[in-house]
């Protein structure tokens, strides 16, 4: 009951940040501050979950499913930054999406 | 009292990869559809697992696993090309 009960609330607390991720990539306006919106919608709205999982699992009996939950919980927090960070350097480097104050090629004020 | 929970949770989560959807169609450029289409990838995986507590079947869940990893090769393999400037602008 109580494992049921810490899975159902780190389910909805993830519902919330998924929901919150969702309405930033519409309310921000470039592609930057998009991957910020992200990345709280992928790490607060799905690491938090699949634990959330992994606990209601454990109180049904899934063992496999316990197992497969733990594994993807630990791939989505390393890997989610890892691809984020390659995309914005992607999208600096390539020129696909121009920053508007570049600290470290000396334009602007900062 | 847990599968009427889960109908919700199927409900919240469904919308956020409707609307992560609609950003990877109208994305101006095309970092922004491949970061929503990683996003609504990680959204599927957690949906499957959910659906795999739903229905008592451990099968379902071996598919999330390899939609993360599908979704970080993505990432990866898409910003190699961008940097090296094959495709992509």
């Amino acid at each position: 009951m109580i494992l049921t009960l810490m899975g159902l609330i780190l389910l909805f607390m993830g519902a919330v940040c998924d929901l919150l991720g969702a309405m930033g990539m519409h309310r921000f306006n470039t592609f930057y501050l998009r991957l910020h919106a992200a990345t709280v919608g992928t790490v607060g709205g799905k690491f938090y979950p699949i634990l959330g999982v992994a606990f209601i699992a454990a109180e049904k009996g899934l063992w496999p499913v316990v197992g497969i939950s733990v594994l993807t919980a630990l791939l989505v927090l390393i890997t989610t930054p890892v691809g984020s960070h390659a995309l914005a350097y992607a999208a600096s480097k390539a020129r696909i999406v121009e920053m508007e104050l570049d600290e470290f090629r000396g334009e602007g004020d900062a | 009292m847990i599968d009427k929970v889960i109908y919700v949770l199927f409900a919240i989560y469904g919308l956020s990869g409707v609307l992560y959807f609609i950003r990877l169609i109208k994305g101006p450029s095309i970092v922004d559809s491949i970061l929503a289409a990683d996003c609504v990838s990680l959204d599927v995986a957690l949906i499957a697992l959910l659906l795999s507590i739903y229905y008592k079947n451990s099968f379902l869940a071996v598919g999330a696993l390899f939609l993360v990893l599908w979704a970080f090769i993505l990432d990866v393999f898409a910003a190699k090309y961008l940097t090296k400037g094959e495709v992509g602008t």
